[in-house]
């Protein structure tokens, strides 16, 4: 997977650059920077620096094909490197399986979330999400997870519309 | 000077001290030790998802409880480093390397009193370190031209980049799509429609509180999902400091005697450097730490001072971070960013004539930074039991907290569902970034520092006719340029050298 998201990076970072050499002058008339003077640097880089990067993770992909080791799970990857990079070792909290299936079940009930915003409401929409949630991840506790599931959107709906009067999709039943 | 800063202080905490100003200081402050307590919402997350409930508050106020959810979190974030192997974020990973092993062997109080102890030491230190530098910062900054912004902008992305070793075209990547998605909107100099593909939506740019309560919310999330944190049972953890076990031995404090003061000196330098903030600062504290000590065979095992130097030193970090922040108005990381959003937000120009032009702002920050930083000791102390009972909370009942804070704050700032869709989306790319190693942070300080980064290059460019010879030309300018250029060289000459003496190694043997 970390090659194809690098790989998707130096499409969109062609995309951009792309995009932005047809839609936007980069000079104008009198020979100043135009709008597209910045962006086309930046697109640029962009996409010489995917390039690099995807070529490494290539690489780094066919080596450990070649090893039979599966890579080694990191538990914070951006901080292990600045860590590795100082020479200090960070690594004791590695290990562990990962659970992609759940990161995806779970970003799948956000986005149904804010798909039903502004066709249940904020509060039902909010009580529909941790009712999935709950009974996906934590079945075991049906009395709590309901009434957590309607304390807690009760008291988030309340600070938000009423103490700080923010505005708040609201559902057919007019809250 | 000295009677200017006592006159300053005193302005700042007749600001900080006032009913108000204290009642949201401590809440800002508590708030922030939970925020550092749980992993997944950050003080980044934190702060963004809280901007837009500080709309009815005075700038000053608000600012002050956001600032303390930022310093807070670190204070909280070492609680679980310690007692269960998980860094609360990730300024505090360093503390996880002796923390842990403290607590293994049944020494988790004294390790809990010592890193509140480090905490407020390495705090305090930074924020006299602020009073005397800022102002002399800020009188030194108000001849900076765009060519100084332009390179100091640079050099602090370059920094955060380079430092992430292996990964550091990951780190550039982060910062370059940063810029891009900083270029969405209407082109300040031209007028011109750029990226918006027809939406009006889009015209007035992609909304930073969106992408970072993305990036460093839902993204850190589902990060944490990933990791399995949902699927962990609670920890029933009990401390109590009517323990006689609780506090300290006198050999404790005497073997880090001078550890506070070298991780609270590193720390600080590491947070005035844009892009590096309280994660590089405390990994810096614990490696120098850890180099001068004459038995560094005992760190990684339970060694005192492995916990009390990361621990100043990300303390004096972030108070290090606000000083670029106050006196130039470059944020020197993500929360940092995030902090520069809300002061652009309600109208206050960071920069060198912030202080002069906001005296009661600037100096009623500092004041309850001093302020905050007592609160938290005595919180981090006497209220260790009760902040540990937090984590008798399953972390499958946060999650919903957080996804609920998250996408209801986003909608709640311009009801926006646009916007609660961007977030949506840079919650999945947030996730890849951490997953694969790339750097949220240097995106949304990139995001956030974008359009000035791009105004003072053009004018660069516009005043040296194209040569670009302001960067040589300027005396600052020229020391920041040879910088960038160390930035960028020293890592490929330390890099090569190292391989050859590998190949040499490989070709004796």
């Amino acid at each position: 997977m970390k090659k194809w998201f690098a790989a998707s990076l130096l499409v969109l970072a062609i995309g951009y650059t792309y995009y932005g050499l047809s839609t936007l002058s980069l000079l104008t008339a009198s020979g100043r920077p135009a709008a597209g003077f910045f962006p086309l640097i930046i697109g640029g880089l962009l996409v010489v620096a995917c390039a690099v990067n995807l070529w490494g993770d290539l690489r780094e992909w066919q080596r450990e094909r070649a090893s039979g080791q599966a890579p080694v799970h990191l538990a914070d990857p951006e901080t292990e490197a600045k860590a590795d990079a100082l020479g200090v070792d960070a690594h004791a909290i590695d290990g562990g399986p990962g659970f992609g299936r759940d990161v995806g079940i779970v970003f799948l009930y956000i986005c149904g979330f804010v798909a039903l915003l502004k066709v249940v409401g904020a509060l039902f929409g909010m009580i529909l999400f941790m009712l999935a949630f709950l009974f996906t991840f934590n079945r075991a506790h049906i009395i709590s997870n309901v009434i957590y599931s309607i304390a807690l959107p009760a008291f988030l709906y309340g600070l938000f519309k009423i103490l700080l009067n923010a505005s708040l999709p609201t559902s057919p039943l007019g809250f | 000077m000295l009677a200017d800063i006592a006159s300053n202080l005193s302005l700042g905490l007749s600001v900080a001290a006032s009913p108000e100003g204290f009642l949201f200081l401590v809440l800002g402050a508590f708030l922030g030790m939970i925020v550092g307590l749980f992993p997944g919402f950050g003080p980044a997350a934190g702060i963004a998802v809280l901007i837009p409930m500080t709309f009815g508050l005075e700038p000053t106020i608000a600012i002050i409880m956001l600032a303390g959810i930022y310093y807070g979190s670190m204070y909280g974030g070492t609680i679980t480093s310690i007692l269960i192997n998980t860094p609360g974020e990730s300024a505090t990973v360093a503390s996880t390397i002796d923390g842990y092993p403290l607590a293994q062997k049944g020494r988790a109080g004294p390790a809990l009193v010592m890193q509140a102890i480090a905490s407020f030491f390495g705090g305090t230190v930074g924020v006299i370190l602020i009073t005397a530098l800022a102002p002399s910062l800020a009188n030194f900054a108000a001849s900076f031209g765009p060519s100084e912004y332009f390179l100091i902008i640079a050099v602090g992305l370059l920094m955060l980049t380079t430092m992430m070793g292996d990964n550091k075209f990951k780190g550039f990547i982060s910062a370059l799509i940063g810029f891009a998605v900083g270029t969405v909107g209407v082109d300040v100099m031209s007028g011109q429609q750029r990226y918006t593909f027809g939406s009006p939506e889009l015209i007035g740019g992609v909304y930073f509180v969106a992408v970072a309560i993305g990036l460093f919310g839902i993204g850190e999330l589902l990060h944490c999902i990933f990791n399995g944190q949902h699927r962990q049972p609670a920890k029933r953890l009990r401390i109590s400091f009517r323990d006689a076990a609780f506090w300290p031995s006198k050999q404790d404090y005497y073997e880090s005697r001078w550890t506070f003061w070298r991780g609270s000196g590193i720390g600080f330098l590491a947070g005035v450097l844009p892009g590096s903030g309280a994660t590089l600062g405390s990994i810096i504290g614990y490696s120098v730490e850890k180099k001068v000590a004459k038995d560094p065979e005992k760190f990684g095992k339970g060694e005192m001072r492995g916990l009390v130097a990361p621990e100043a030193a990300n303390n004096a970090a972030s108070a290090g971070a606000m000083v670029p922040l106050l006196s130039l108005g470059i944020p020197g990381s993500g929360a940092t960013a995030v902090l520069l959003g809300a002061f652009l937000m309600w109208g206050l120009q960071p920069g060198p004539l912030l202080i002069v032009n906001d005296p009661e702002f600037v100096w009623g920050l500092i004041a309850s930074m001093y302020l905050g930083n007592m609160i938290l000791i005595a919180m981090s102390i006497f209220a260790i039991p009760l902040f540990v009972k937090f984590l008798d909370i399953p972390y499958v009942n946060v999650v919903p907290v957080i996804v609920l804070l998250c996408v209801i704050g986003a909608f709640a700032i311009n009801a926006s569902i646009i916007e609660t869709w961007i977030l949506v989306g840079s919650g999945l790319i947030g996730f890849a970034m951490k997953r694969y190693g790339y750097s949220p942070a240097a995106t949304v300080l990139a995001l956030v520092l974008g359009s000035m980064a791009e105004e003072t290059f053009l004018q660069t460019y516009i005043i040296s006719r194209g040569t670009m010879s302001l960067f040589w030309e300027r005396p600052v300018s020229l020391v920041l340029s040879l910088i960038l250029l160390a930035v960028i060289l020293i890592p490929i000459i330390v890099n090569l050298m190292g391989r050859t003496r590998k190949e040499t190694a490989l070709t004796k043997q």
